[in-house]
């Protein structure tokens, strides 16, 4: 059988396939965990992502498409290893350990979530109910080492001495800290992937569409007032642009801009592009311009060391 | 009957006229003491001779002999097609102290007794008239001086495959310079890309490895390998090559091909050096025994991580910002060694190819029984990753097969015979092997034994095509059918694999290649060789030549002779400080010249220079001779030598001596219609004997003026006969001009009251000799239907608009 490359598009996954002899390249994007934003088109080395603005059925818009352009794609993984809401998977023969990340080609983006469990209040689980993803599970255990299953029924030094684990799977948290402000004693602690800015110019925006709203994934971030202007809570906003990606106004109404992303130290010129893109030639030329000097910084103090 | 005015010498003519028998080729259909007879009566022959066989070294003898003693001082040999014979007896006619260019040939073999044999009356008619044409044109020929240009002693070679290495090692160590295109990354071709070779299971990379080292270490070759042949100017002895080399984004001089940037590489592809069943990284090289070993980066695939320019660290190879650069070379003579394509059977459905997990072609065999391959040497499945225990090898994959390409690729039953004896040695008896096949050809030396080997060692020949394959979804095993000729019953086999032995192919772009270097190519896509038989390494253009399979499929050992011949032919040329070219050249008569410049657009290959009011200069080593500037120059001040229109007005009157009104006058380019007819006679097709066949280089020599001229004195049809639109024409676009020409005066003509039926263009290659016969069969059946009395009426009517139109006209013209 000769090289195929296949493309499938079902309501579920979208799956693009090389199948050869002896190997398998597979890249599934899960529809129901894409939100249709801007971070894997802008990180694509190839172009060949794109966004697709959908039509609005109804009261709602619908999220924007992503499609992927099996001509262009080369499998690399890009995508598979920015996309915040982890949709994308690229595996060969089954198996989902990129070459990218094992030559350091690429960085993983780091989703710093800290949480002690010792500290959580034993009856607590806001972070579960809060995430807006399900991303969390609380699970707790009594001295028995059994499962708790009624808290209420236990006594005092029953609900003492139950242990608290919190699971939290983390490569697919788009880390929109809405866990941590529901944690009462603020032992959640949450860093954004992407810093940046977002602001809506109310005068430009006149259609009173709330698109941006239908599509944002991320719950109260964006919100109708009484007189139908949009605003925005930037608190637990992942600067991830799938409003941006709806607006239909073409001025400047919807600004979404991100300025750091974070993410392990690589030596690589595919996420120094990415970088440029994903944020703008400024911001990134300042991104590295950092590293640079945490480089220096490093140089000197192991030669202080050595000295 | 109107003269034809002289501008020559008033020297005494004395022509002599040798009729050739050929055999029986000629004398069997044409009455050849009748023609003879004839040729007696015309103006000027004062000496006429039979031979049986002019071309052999009596009948050369007795021209030499005739010459001298006759001081006879024009010569026409009615014979063959001067396409075969004209340099003979050039060299016949030089040897008896008469210049070369002072005898015709008039074409009474391919022209009549071939293409004619049921009609020998006619033939012999249409026989008189050729030599009468001939006649005509020799008493106003003059002796002309061939040029000499000179020489550079260096050769390209296009395509790095077994015949190109070969011709390039025989060249290079003749002394001369050579120049190695190849378009991928490697030089090698298919034959690298093989396990083993038949009939003696050598390792295919083992015995050509060596080579490709020799070729790059080898102080006269120069390898462009990943380069494009863009440009060829010029003529034997003095090409002008432009190539492009793509940038490999590695630099070549600094590339240690140690191979650490390839093992930081994150990103894979598939490697179409493997047919695609493994991959190859973004940077890399294709196989590992490549030359020149210098990896490559596919920028398609590439994600630009730079982790290859961190390894290769000092050696600072690997340049990102490479273009691609255009180089000019200067060579004597080029081989063209391009090789082939391998069919891809996706459109016969039936068979399953690309549907079929199961279902591979032998090159895809080839490489999964390699040990370099990408299954180590294992044969597997596709769908469980299984040996296979049953496995049927299917013959003449599209070739043999009248729906896809009618001709035999020549190695299929060999290469299959080696691949069912190389699963028998390895696998022993615990795998069963079907051939389906319809004839086993194994003609050359040791073939013949091999297929005894296969059959010694039980491999199940079955004799027959199949007509389907089908495939049991669960397990993925395949159920071949075909019928058994030799039991004459359907027969079905189920096995786990199936081998298509496919058709291999013209190249790809052979038809960019053709349209470059000014070559044609047959109906099944291959180049075409001068002549089949005697000349089957040079090209139609001089200075170009074939090896290897871009002219008909050739397995290895073939292809190597052929690389060799090929460079023994280039040195014949290059080895030499001068060469002659043919003095059939265009000039200027600088006193009619009116500076217009449409001669300078005319010309194809930007022979002719002109500054504004002075007059236009042909540069002599340039001019190719296809006369177009001639049948363009509005002050017909330009002649063609040796197709003057003197001659060919002379050629005209001639053939329409006689019921100019039944007669189709032919004027075919020497190149493709010419050849095309010439086929026509050498197939034996009959067609109607009521052609005249007037011979110019190109069709872009045809003037008007003929064509006026023609339907003047009555011609029932005129045909122009020119090679295909748009790329065909030998000398790049006279087909064009003519076209563009004719088209007017067509229109004109029609409008006058001419039926259009009567002046036709005709597109024939050198390879539609039964195309040619029909369009003639269909010519005379049209002017049949017009009939004698309306074409004259017609001509009647046109007479006085085509005396006007001609009277205007040089001194040559004027009726």
């Amino acid at each position: 059988m000769p090289y195929k490359s296949s493309k499938q598009d079902s309501s579920d996954v979208l799956t693009l396939e090389w199948v050869l002899q002896v190997k398998n390249y597979k890249l599934t994007l899960d529809k129901h965990r894409c939100m249709g934003c801007q971070i894997c088109c802008l990180a694509c080395p190839k172009e060949a992502v794109t966004v697709e603005r959908q039509l609005k059925i109804g009261e709602k818009t619908l999220k924007p498409k992503v499609d992927i352009n099996l001509d262009k794609c080369n499998f690399c993984g890009i995508c598979d290893v920015t996309c915040p809401f982890g949709a994308i998977q690229v595996t060969l023969n089954g198996v989902h350990n990129l070459a990218l990340i094992a030559t350091k080609s690429y960085p993983k983006l780091e989703r710093t979530i800290t949480l002690d469990p010792k500290e959580c209040p034993k009856t607590c689980s806001n972070c579960e109910t809060a995430c807006p993803f399900q991303l969390i599970k609380v699970s707790k255990t009594g001295f028995d080492g059994k499962p708790v299953e009624d808290i209420h029924e236990l006594s005092l030094t029953e609900k003492r001495r139950i242990k608290v684990s919190v699971d939290i799977k983390k490569e697919y948290c788009p880390t929109c800290k809405i866990c941590e402000i529901n944690c009462p004693p603020k032992t959640l602690r949450v860093t954004k992937i992407f810093e940046g800015k977002i602001a809506i110019d109310s005068s430009k925006c006149s259609l009173n569409c709330h698109a941006c709203v239908d599509v944002c994934p991320i719950p109260n971030v964006l919100t109708v007032d009484t007189d139908g202007k949009v605003v925005v809570n930037e608190v637990c906003c992942i600067y991830c642009g799938a409003c941006k990606n709806v607006c239909p106004v073409e001025v400047d109404a919807l600004l979404v801009k991100r300025i750091k992303v974070a993410h392990e130290r690589v030596h690589s010129g595919a996420w120094n592009k990415a970088l440029e893109k994903l944020t703008s030639k400024r911001d990134g030329v300042k991104a590295l311009k950092a590293v640079a000097s945490i480089k220096k910084r490093d140089i000197v103090i192991k030669r202080l060391q050595d000295e | 009957m109107t003269t034809i005015n002289s501008s020559q010498d008033v020297e005494e003519l004395r022509i002599g006229v040798f009729v050739c028998h050929c055999g029986l080729n000629i004398a069997g259909t044409v009455n050849v003491s009748d023609v003879a007879k004839y040729a007696k009566t015309l103006k000027d022959v004062v000496y006429v001779k039979e031979n049986r066989y002019t071309c052999a070294d009596p009948g050369q003898e007795e021209i030499r002999k005739a010459i001298k003693q006759n001081n006879l001082n024009r010569i026409v040999i009615a014979a063959c097609s001067p396409r075969m014979h004209e340099p003979t007896f050039r060299r016949t006619v030089a040897e008896a102290g008469l210049n070369s260019f002072l005898y015709e040939m008039a074409n009474i073999r391919e022209f009549s007794s071939w293409c004619h044999q049921n009609n020998p009356v006619e033939a012999t008619e249409r026989a008189k008239d050729a030599v009468n044409m001939a006649v005509a044109k020799v008493r106003l020929m003059q002796p002309l001086q061939t040029l000499e240009v000179p020489v550079t002693d260096s050769a390209l070679i296009i395509g790095g495959g077994i015949a190109g290495i070969t011709a390039a090692l025989d060249l290079a160590e003749q002394g001369f310079k050579v120049y190695l295109l190849e378009n991928s990354q490697s030089i090698g071709g298919h034959m690298a890309a093989l396990d083993k070779t038949f009939p003696t299971l050598d390792c295919s990379i083992c015995i050509e490895g060596p080579k490709m080292v020799d070729c790059a270490r080898h102080p006269n070759i120069t390898i462009f390998a990943y380069s494009d042949l863009v440009k060829v100017d010029g003529y034997v002895g003095n090409f002008k090559v432009k190539i492009r080399k793509n940038p490999k984004y590695v630099i070549d001089e600094k590339c240690t091909g140690c191979g650490e940037c390839k093992d930081v590489c994150p990103i894979e592809y598939p490697n179409e050096w493997d047919m695609n069943l493994g991959t190859r990284k973004a940077i890399s090289v294709p196989f590992d025994q490549a030359v020149p070993l210098v990896y490559a980066i596919n920028r398609d695939y590439c994600i630009e991580c730079y982790k290859c320019t961190e390894k290769c660290g000092e050696r600072q190879a690997i340049d990102f910002d490479q273009k691609p650069l255009e180089v000019e070379i200067d060579v004597g003579a080029i081989i063209v060694s391009t090789g082939y394509d391998i069919y891809e059977p996706y459109d016969l459905p039936l068979l399953g190819y690309g549907k079929y997990p199961n279902v591979i072609t032998s090159m895809e065999f080839e490489r999964l029984i390699l040990a370099a391959g990408p299954t180590g040497g294992k044969v597997i499945r596709q769908s469980d990753g299984q040996k296979p225990c049953r496995i049927a090898f299917l013959l003449c994959i599209g070739s043999r097969d009248k729906n896809k390409h009618s001709y035999c690729s020549n190695y299929c039953c060999m290469y299959t015979l080696k691949h069912v004896v190389q699963l028998k040695e390895k696998y022993r008896e615990v795998i069963e092997v079907y051939v389906f096949y319809m004839d086993i050809r194994s003609p050359s030396k040791g073939y013949e034994e091999f297929y005894d080997r296969a059959r010694e060692r039980g491999v199940i020949f079955i004799r027959g095509r199949v007509s389907r394959i089908d495939e049991d979804i669960s397990t993925h095993n395949l159920t071949v059918h075909s019928e058994d000729t030799l039991l004459g019953s359907p027969i079905s086999v189920e096995v786990d694999m199936a081998v298509l032995a496919t058709a291999s192919i013209a190249k790809k772009d052979s038809d960019d290649m053709a349209r470059i270097l000014n070559i044609s190519r047959g109906q099944d896509g291959f180049f075409m060789e001068a002549h089949p038989k005697l000349k089957p390494l040079d090209a139609p253009t001089d200075g170009i030549f074939f090896a290897g399979a871009c002219t008909s499929l050739k397995d290895i050992p073939y292809s190597v002779s052929q690389g060799s011949g090929a460079a023994s032919r280039v040195a014949a040329v290059i080895s030499k400080p001068k060469w002659k070219i043919e003095p059939i050249i265009s000039i200027v008569d600088t006193n009619k010249c009116t500076s217009c410049g449409i001669c300078v657009n005319a010309c194809p290959y930007g022979a002719i220079k002109h500054e504004k009011s002075q007059p236009a200069n042909i540069i002599a080593a340039s001019c190719h001779g296809c006369g177009t500037c001639v049948a363009e120059c509005p002050s017909h001040a330009i002649t063609q030598m040796h197709f003057t229109d003197a001659q060919i007005m002379a050629q005209i009157h001639a053939a329409l001596q006689n019921n100019p009104e039944e007669k189709i006058l032919a004027f075919l380019c020497n190149w493709c219609s010419y050849a095309g007819a010439d086929l026509a006679g050498i197939s034996r097709y009959d067609y109607p004997a009521s052609v005249r066949v007037i011979r110019v280089m190109c069709s872009g020599r045809v003037s008007k003026e003929f064509i006026l001229e023609a339907l003047r004195l009555g011609a029932g049809t005129v045909l122009i006969g020119a090679c295909h639109l748009p790329y065909d024409c030998h000398y790049i676009n006279g087909n064009h001009k003519m076209k563009t020409r004719t088209d007017t005066l067509k229109n004109m003509l029609t409008k006058m009251g001419l039926s259009p039926e009567r002046f036709r263009i005709e597109y024939v290659s050198a390879a539609e000799g039964i195309r040619y016969a029909e369009i003639i069969k269909e010519i005379d059946k049209q002017r049949k239907t017009i009939g004698t009395k309306q074409i004259k009426e017609e001509n009647e009517k046109l007479r006085p608009l085509l005396e006007r139109l001609l009277k205007t006209k040089d001194k040559n013209f004027k009726p």
